[in-house]
């Protein structure tokens, strides 16, 4: 048995809808947010679980890690159900929303770290070794005696993780977790990621929008639209599966040079410069732009971002959801 | 033992932090003492005018007073995770971050609140109890110092069991702060006066769904040696239990409620 | 005049929409009303006063019907003090004292008549001694409207003062709170001020909060003659020059501060 296991797991949510004239009680909706999902995970894999917003990523995570409790289907965790053995499940697991905080506020963040010893029960010794390995990893030496309040967005980040990974997790879940980084933030987070999971075996599922994200971590991703699972696998057969085109414009300071260009690639001229339409699937991206940089000196370039967004309209259309 | 570390932790911290803004801190503490006193006033201004209420002198009204105050002031400062920051705790998520901790959700909220501006409150508490307790002529020995005890612990117990009907509506996210207050803090304009001058509904309101008359008039009333209804002694030990009774019945119900939690906060 | 007007408007609509805490507010208040009633009568059994019960009892009615009044307060104003975004709006050419004086009159009026009827039907409907009494007379009562109105004003007059505080210190909860206090207790909220010892009353009836509601409740009682209306007007309007004008002054003093700190 995998280490994480979900069987055709369903969530409904009633929502009330807008009060009509002349009606006294508000009509119900019933939202299937997950409608039968299955998948199981393996300990020490590090996955990425992806979807447009309201998809049901985060309706999965909060039900896995004990938050909710679903209206059908089953799921474990090393064994236990989370809903049913909630403090026990919970000891194992570390949590990371994006967008919210576990830590206290107005305090320094070593308070917080003390009281999070409590509130996990982990004897001091052990807390003093894992404490000081996460604050070198993390680099929060200097920040300890700061409290959250003052910390950049960055450095708030990096606490956090340190909060949710003191008692030594199996199981860590990121909600979005680079949402709102800088670039340097972002690189060094994932480092940190990889080592964790490296060094200590943890199990990550993390839900994002960044698909960088996911090609920087995940051996495995999942996607999920409209309460159901669409793909499971590596990243690489999804792109190769749902392939999008993706854009770039080059600007040269000098005339356009010429350029040797694989096959699949699309090339038109614009009024200064050239614009480039290209598969990443076939051709990795740095490729492309060691290509492009060898040409001759460029003036600008402009890479059209790549999103979860496009791959899940890609996919849409073809499952025809 | 080691819940009342954390506890103790926790609302050192939350100190901690409140004492960031002392100026505001210090102004709202003596706000809430000029609240207080005010309301003290009104009694006092009352028995000066109308001298004793359906046979309850005027230090009987002040003993009265001084208990529901205590009681209920004392609830709010350690209780403010369930009298006043629950809601709040639900919409911004932070509900999310207990349910996923080791340690029971109702520990978690209650060492997350705490509201230090209300110890002007209970000294104007004690105070009308030390006023009231010399005008009644109470002599005082260590069984009626248990039962003063007992009867403020289970008025607590009381208080914070109404006011987690509040946490329990705000699970569902529905607003019933209005509501809730005419129970909470209408129980206390009411039970703040001897329960025996109100008609029956209101009795019966206070006696067997907000028992404040179990908890707090039967054993003050008591230890004033005029026991209410001319009740037997054991009562005086016995009925402010139903304090706990109802605390226990709403923290079954506060769980129940949290399977249906639907964390739809952000 | 007629930016002001539309404001006005506009806070009316928004009033309307919530019903839900309307309906909770009105029964909630209903009970406060009733706890209070019980409490004068069982005081009246054992001592009965100048003052017939009825009258408290009236006088208990009216003043949570329209709580409200005094209550309710501008969060969307509180919010933005506290973010700082008022100074945009101080900086505008409308004189922004009117405009928020406008849209906390419109919050007031709405949120306390559309509770005050419901609970005025109701208190009416309850036994005699328990419930609102008629007004003593015709001319009590048509004395008493414009006593209300010019409460109003006095109300939404000492709102602003409130709210400039708060402008200085950015914590609305602390001066609020005790600026809210002496109103509760000396508007006659916590205690009708009839029952104050007489010789408080006469210091106390001279306050601005004795003008909210105080006064234009005794005219309905028939405690103030209808012959007494037209010194109670004066009264009143003397209060509402006074804090309109010093609230004003405050809020161009804030004004100023802002904009030299270049908000």
């Amino acid at each position: 048995m995998s280490y994480i296991e979900v069987n055709n797991l369903k969530k409904d949510f009633v929502v009330k809808k807008k009060r009509e004239k002349g009606r006294l009680l508000r009509e119900k909706d019933t939202v299937n947010a997950l409608k039968g999902i299955s998948f199981s995970v393996d300990k020490g894999e590090l996955v990425g679980y992806i979807g447009p917003n309201g998809a049901g990523k985060s309706t999965t995570v909060k039900i896995l890690s004990g938050i909710l409790t679903p209206d059908g289907g089953s799921a474990t965790v090393g064994g236990l159900v989370p809903w049913h053995e909630r403090k026990a499940h919970v000891k194992n697991i570390g949590v990371v929303f994006g967008q919210r905080s576990q830590l206290w506020w107005d305090v320094p963040i070593i308070d917080s770290y003390s009281l999070l010893k409590d509130i996990y029960r982990i004897p001091q010794r052990d807390y003093e070794a894992r404490l000081k390995e996460l604050s070198e990893a993390l680099q929060l030496d200097e920040l300890m005696k700061t409290p959250l309040r003052l910390l950049s967005l960055g450095q708030r980040m990096r606490a956090e993780l340190c909060g949710s990974l003191l008692h030594r997790p199996e199981l860590l879940f990121l909600d979005e977790p680079t949402i709102g980084l800088d670039a340097v933030s972002k690189l060094s987070l994932r480092e940190f990621l990889k080592w964790e999971n490296k060094e200590h075996g943890t199990t990550i599922m993390l839900t994002t929008h960044d698909m960088e994200d996911i090609a920087a971590l995940c051996s495995r991703v999942m996607v999920i639209g409209h309460g159901q699972k669409l793909f499971d696998g590596k990243l690489n057969d999804l792109l190769e599966r749902f392939d999008t085109v993706r854009n770039v414009s080059v600007k040269y300071d000098a005339a356009l040079p010429e350029l040797v260009l694989p096959e699949g690639v699309e090339c038109s001229k614009t009024e200064d410069g050239i614009k480039l339409s290209y598969k990443p699937s076939k051709l990795p991206t740095a490729k492309l732009l060691s290509i492009l940089q060898d040409a001759g000196n460029i003036s600008e370039l402009t890479l059209q971002p790549e999103n979860t967004d496009h791959l899940i309209a890609a996919m849409y259309k073809e499952l025809d959801l | 033992m080691d819940i009342f570390r954390l506890y103790t932790k926790s609302i050192g911290m939350l100190l901690k932090s409140h004492l960031q803004y002392t100026s505001s801190f210090i102004m709202q503490t003596l706000a809430q003492l000029v609240m207080e006193g005010g309301e003290m006033m009104v009694v006092i201004l009352i028995v000066d005018r109308f001298e004793s209420l359906k046979g309850w002198t005027g230090g009987n009204l002040y003993f009265f007073f001084g208990m529901m105050s205590v009681s209920f002031y004392l609830t709010e400062l350690f209780g403010r995770g369930i009298t006043g920051d629950f809601p709040m705790m639900v919409r911004t998520g932070r509900l999310d971050t207990f349910l996923v901790r080791p340690r029971g959700v109702l520990t978690q909220v209650l060492c997350g609140g705490t509201d230090p501006r209300r110890i002007t409150c209970i000294a104007v508490g004690v105070a009308a109890l030390i006023m009231g307790s010399r005008l009644s002529g109470i002599s005082w020995n260590l069984l009626k110092v248990f039962v003063l005890v007992e009867s403020i612990a289970m008025s607590m117990l009381l208080i914070l069991g109404l006011f987690m009907i509040e946490a329990i509506f705000s699970i569902f996210s529905v607003k019933s702060v209005e509501l809730v207050n005419a129970i909470t803090y209408g129980g206390r304009s009411a039970c703040q006066y001897p329960i025996d001058i109100y008609p029956t509904p209101l009795r019966a309101l206070f006696t067997v769904i907000a028992p404040f008359a179990l908890t707090l008039h039967v054993p003050a009333s008591w230890i004033m040696d005029k026991p209410l209804y001319g009740w037997p002694t054991w009562t005086a030990f016995v009925t402010p239990l139903s304090g706990a009774v109802v605390f226990i019945f709403m923290t079954v119900m506060f769980h129940l409620a949290l399977r249906h939690y639907r964390s739809t906060g952000s | 005049m007629r930016a002001y007007l539309s404001v006005f408007k506009m806070r009316l609509r928004m009033e309307l929409q919530y019903r839900g805490a309307m309906i909770g507010g009105i029964l909630c208040q209903m009970f406060f009303g009733l706890i209070l009633v019980a409490l004068y009568r069982a005081l009246y059994a054992g001592k009965p006063q100048s003052v017939p019960i009825e009258s408290v009892a009236t006088y208990v009615w009216l003043q949570q019907a329209f709580f409200r009044m005094m209550v309710a307060s501008d969060s969307e104003l509180l919010d933005k003090i506290r973010s700082g975004d008022i100074s945009y709006d101080l900086c505008r050419p409308v004189n922004m004292y009117g405009f928020y004086y406008a849209r906390v009159m419109a919050q007031k009026l709405m949120g306390s008549v559309m509770r005050a009827v419901p609970m005025l039907i109701m208190a009416f409907l309850l036994p005699k001694g328990w419930g609102i009494t008629l007004p003593s007379s015709f001319s009590g009562f048509l004395a008493c409207i414009p006593a209300l109105a010019l409460g109003l004003f006095c109300m939404c007059a000492l709102e602003n003062i409130t709210v400039a505080f708060t402008m200085r210190t950015l914590d609305p909860r602390g001066m609020q709170g005790l600026l809210n206090l002496l109103m509760m207790t000396l508007s006659g909220n916590l205690l009708p001020l009839n029952l104050f010892p007489a010789s408080w009353q006469k210091v106390i009836t001279f306050f601005p909060y004795a003008q909210l509601l105080d006064a234009p409740i005794r005219l309905y009682t028939g405690e103030y003659i209808p012959a007494d209306a037209f010194r109670v007007y004066v009264l009143q309007a003397f209060w509402v020059v006074v804090l309109i004008s010093l609230g004003a002054a405050m809020w161009n003093a804030n004004r100023k501060r802002m904009i030299v700190q270049g908000g």
